[in-house]
């Protein structure tokens, strides 16, 4: 933590770069770190909760290992994103926006990741899946069980 | 600059919105998210307006008049509009019953059935009948909602002292957010997450308690909506009158403004018009007046010592107990202690009364606590007279301000509220403390000095400005050389050893003291507290003249300006404070005249003693008269604050009981015991007489004090400017293996007469309790103790108890406690020392020992 404070100078608008290393890092921003840029930026702790909450970018609970990422944006929700989500909620166990209980699986929704030709579009750990279809999510559910997480851009 | 609103032609100067312009003019526009002290927002849309040859409907708060534009507030289109707006607003706000038919007939009923958990329309909320949503729909003529209701069903937040959050009723307007962080400068609020999620809220969604909120109820007081609910009067009806009042409780002298129904106070709000806080008041004035003036432990009759018990009587019969006792105690076997929380007008007759009737020297009062009269006093040894002409909003003004000894967002609110102004216009703060202070997010530098060594920090400073120019000038001010001499003994190379503070950030303070231009120092009882208190005042004093600062003491209670003018040029040879309650106990004193508080006095030795207050306190167990005196809201008056500024106070409500103000107890004694100096019918009569006689009153015509013009107690300045030399001193504090803590003591404004704030009021208990020993985390841990735990604190002459509470910002090794004089003697840090007092009014830093009571 005091590594990612260091590499930035320490004034106000800095808060958002410092929260996204943050996120990044430990997969989520954990409460204590609220304080510690409270401290260092001179923010209050409520200014930042706000800041971080209003971003879906920033979580306040650990992701799973895995990340998959539906896109319910217009072109894709047209083109089945619905069916895709429950199929992958379904078969996960969980709702978007939860982490299955062993810290395996999040999901997500998104509402546009601007590559509405591909739609419906999922994304699994960085990685683009475009025109799916409901018989895949299992397989890239298998798929993502046998893989290391990949390293997080 | 000319600008046309509805026709009507206008003249404009500077940069105005047209909300702006057209409030001060009369003219109506709705709005809620606006409002006049703070930045204009633009969030309801309600205040929209057509400006010709503009396209759409700006909103009027965040837009600027500019020459020439005509605008119209209230054509058909824009009512059309803002009602359209405003049912998108209610439809997430419980809107039956603003829309009802059935509503003018509804409120007989209404304060019965407010008891219900949830609030689904305004029978049911505490705010009804002041309630601005309700004006606007009123104005707007609404008469149905088209959208869908919601009700968000969030959890309504009743944790915290004094309000009740009910975000389901919120129509984010965002008032309390921005009174949060832009006139408060605490930011506990903050909206979070985001869209139709979106809410006020505090970090992590915690009690207010525990996200910096100071409970000063400003976000209250511009909650548009009854969202933000003080609990106190939430069941009670709409005030019958209303008056305005000066808080009681701080050297502020902030202008109050008290709800009544049948002559007993509901709540008390701070007033726009006042001088000083201007919309603004503390935790102290805004919720703890009705629960003082109310209070269960008021006194309401007088009481005698006839047999073995105080028994109640009449007026009549305990004046004339006194009077008769009081004749066989004169001159020195006679003391009087006098209160800084009564007026200047009751002051100056305990004053008379002292040397007409008692033929006594012996008069003083726990105001010499303060820093303010310490630095007069230091001033006056020297031979010159401190410059006390200045006003708070000065503080506004300073370009860098260096602040030592208090914690002012807790001690001193509303003053923190001008050090916040000036760091928003780009001062410069630099804090000397050693505990972390929530303003520390304000300040360009914090000097984390170890306990007490403040004396050093500023010497240090001293000799740097000496460096600086080697060929020092003497600038023309007295004492120069020898005050150069005497820093000789502090060697640059041990500052870190001395004070904890490395030389780089000393450089750093003094770069940022060196350029300073306006500069203002405040400081607080962390200064004075010590023995070696008038070591640091006069170090600070020094180190302002090299930094050409404004030097602003704080301090405690309201009136205590006023006890200093009135007692300024009486003589010097009567006991003082200390020295009163120690003749009290070595039985050189035969009475003792009470109007003041006082510690317990356990081990008094006296043949006769008298307490005049409003409160139920220990002492009464040795009194042998109390006389009941109302409290400030029951009689007229003037008040002196912190910066001279005469204030005066009518009564508010009835005297309660049988209490009566003090001016009346002291004149019927006086009378009584033969006197024909004392006539008074009234208090105006007093102020009279007393505007003649105090020297620091001179300039004041009592019609300019009566009209309640702007005031001012003046000092006539003599010599102004010293040096002073100072002496090197051993801070002889050291902790041993025996007693490894260090004690400091916060000396807290939370008492009025003899009443402890917080043991009168759940609410403050809850932020501040003055029974707390705040402990370090380390150290809790160390010792295994947990919050709340009751431990006994031993110095090597005594001890106290209190409770135990984690604190953050203490470095370890490191206690905390509070000082006040209304204590109840086991938990007051009195127990710590031998005799009363020391000298000089200080306790300083004790090296004591905890352990779990048994």
């Amino acid at each position: 933590m005091e590594k990612i404070m260091s590499e930035y100078t320490k004034v106000q608008r800095e808060l958002i770069h410092l929260l996204h290393d943050a996120q990044s890092k430990f997969g989520y921003i954990p409460a204590q770190m609220i304080s510690q840029i409270s401290r260092e930026l001179k923010i209050s702790e409520s200014e930042i909760f706000g800041v971080l909450t209003f971003y879906k970018a920033f979580t306040l609970k650990p992701r799973g290992e895995h990340l998959i990422t539906i896109c319910m944006g217009t072109a894709c929700h047209v083109r089945g994103a619905p069916m895709i989500l429950d199929e992958f909620e379904r078969k996960l166990g969980i709702k978007a926006g939860e982490t299955s209980e062993d810290n395996q699986f999040t999901l997500e929704t998104v509402n546009c990741v601007g590559a509405c030709a591909l739609g419906p579009i999922a994304i699994a750990d960085g990685d683009y899946h475009g025109q799916m279809k409901t018989r895949e999510v299992d397989e890239i559910i298998k798929k993502l069980k046998q893989e290391k997480r990949k390293s997080s851009e | 600059m000319k600008v046309t609103i509805d026709g009507k032609k206008i003249e404009v100067e500077g940069k105005r919105t047209i909300l702006e312009v057209a409030r001060e003019k009369g003219i109506y526009i709705p709005s809620l998210c606006d409002h006049p002290r703070l930045t204009p927002f633009g969030g309801c849309r309600l205040c929209i307006v057509e400006i010709k040859e503009k396209g759409g409907y700006p909103p009027s708060c965040s837009t600027y008049v500019e020459n020439g534009m005509e605008i119209k507030t209230r054509t058909p289109r824009l009512q059309n509009l803002r009602k359209e707006i405003l049912e998108l607003i209610l439809s997430e706000h419980p809107n039956a019953c603003l829309i009802c038919s059935e509503k003018e007939n509804c409120d007989e009923y209404k304060s019965t059935i407010r008891k219900v958990g949830e609030v689904t329309g305004c029978v049911l909320c505490s705010n009804n009948g002041r309630c601005e949503l309700q004006d606007v729909v009123e104005t707007l003529k609404i008469d149905k909602v088209r959208f869908p209701s919601v009700y968000r069903n969030l959890e309504v937040k009743k944790g915290d002292p004094f309000f009740d959050r009910d975000y389901n009723l919120c129509i984010l307007c965002g008032r309390c957010v921005r009174v949060c962080q832009e006139l408060r400068g605490a930011a506990a609020v903050s909206f979070i997450y985001r869209g139709s999620q979106a809410v006020v809220g505090t970090v992590l969604d915690l009690p207010l308690l525990e996200s910096g909120c100071q409970f000063c109820g400003a976000c209250v007081d511009v909650c548009p909506t009854g969202s933000l609910a003080e609990r106190g009067i939430r069941y009670e009806d709409l005030p019958d009158e209303r008056a305005k009042t000066i808080c009681p409780f701080c050297s502020m002298g902030c202008e109050l403004e008290i709800d009544l129904k049948k002559q007993k106070i509901l709540s008390s709000k701070p007033s726009d018009e006042g001088a000083v806080n201007q919309g603004q008041a503390c935790v102290r004035g805004r919720f703890l007046i009705k629960d003082v003036v109310h209070s269960p432990r008021r006194i309401l009759m007088p009481l005698i010592r006839l047999n073995k018990e105080l028994e109640e009587v009449s007026w009549e019969e305990a004046l004339d107990f006194v009077a008769q006792k009081l004749k066989k105690f004169k001159g020195k076997n006679i003391a009087l202690i006098a209160s800084p929380h009564i007026s200047c007008e009751e002051n100056f007759l305990l004053r008379k009364f002292a040397s007409e009737e008692l033929k006594t020297e012996n008069v003083d009062s726990s105001y010499r606590f303060s820093p303010l009269p310490r630095i007069d006093e230091m001033a006056r040894e020297n031979g010159f007279e401190l410059n006390l002409n200045f006003e708070f909003k000065d503080i506004s003004k300073a370009k860098t301000l260096f602040l030592t000894g208090e914690d002012i967002p807790k001690s001193h609110p509303i003053m923190w509220l001008e050090v916040l102004k000036a760091v928003q216009q780009g001062a410069k703060l630099i804090v000397a403390s050693p505990t972390e202070l929530s303003l520390n997010r304000y300040s360009s530098l914090w000097l984390q000095i170890k306990p007490g060594t403040e004396f050093y920090l500023f010497s240090f400073l001293s000799k740097l400005f000496f460096h600086e120019e080697q060929e020092t000038k003497n600038p023309g001010i007295e004492g120069f050389d020898s005050f150069k001499d005497s820093l000789g003994e502090f060697d640059l190379s041990r500052v870190f050893e001395m004070t904890g503070i490395t030389r780089e950030e000393l450089d750093e303070a003094f770069v940022l003291l060196r350029e300073a231009e306006d500069a203002a120092f405040l400081f607080g009882t962390g200064l004075t507290q010590h023995p070696w208190g008038t070591q640091n005042v006069a170090a600070l004093w020094n180190l302002a003249l090299q930094a050409q600062a404004k030097i602003f003491p704080l301090g405690l209670e309201n009136n205590l300006r006023g006890v200093s003018e009135i007692g300024h040029n009486s003589s010097d040879k009567g006991l003082n404070f200390n020295q009163i309650l120690q003749a009290a106990s070595s039985g050189e004193l035969k009475a003792l005249y009470l109007a003041g508080p006082v510690p317990y006095l356990k081990k008094a030795n006296l043949e006769f003693l008298v307490i005049q207050d409003s409160f139920v306190n220990e002492n009464f167990e040795l009194a042998d008269a109390v006389l009941p005196a109302s409290t400030f809201a029951e009689t007229d008056g003037t008040f002196i604050n912190g910066e001279g500024r005469l204030q005066r106070f009518k009564r508010v409500i009835d005297p309660l009981g049988d209490a009566k103000p003090d001016w009346w107890i002291i004149s019927q004694l006086a009378r009584r015991m033969g006197s024909i100096g004392f006539p008074f019918k009234n208090p105006s009569e007093i102020t009279k007489q007393m505007i003649k006689v105090i020297p620091g009153f001179s300039n004041i015509s009592y019609a300019d004090l009566e009209k309640g013009h702007k005031v001012f107690a003046q000092k006539k300045m003599k010599k102004e400017k010293s040096f002073l030399p100072v002496r090197h001193i051993d801070l002889n504090h050291n902790k041993s293996k025996k007693y490894p803590f260090l004690m400091i003591l916060e000396y807290s404004l939370d008492y009025y007469r003899s009443l402890a704030l917080s043991q009168e009021n759940k609410g403050l208990k809850a932020i501040r309790d003055s029974r707390w020993i705040k402990v370090s985390p380390e150290d809790t841990e160390k010792l295994n103790l947990e919050q709340g735990e009751r431990i006994v604190v031993e110095s090597s002459s005594g001890k106290f108890k209190g409770f135990v509470k984690i604190d953050k910002s203490l470095p370890k090794g490191v206690l905390g406690a509070s000082f006040l004089l209304s204590e109840d003697s086991e938990f007051s840090v009195n127990g710590l020392i031998p005799s009363v007092f020391q000298e000089l009014h200080s306790l300083g830093m004790i090296p004591v020992k905890i352990k779990r009571e048994k």
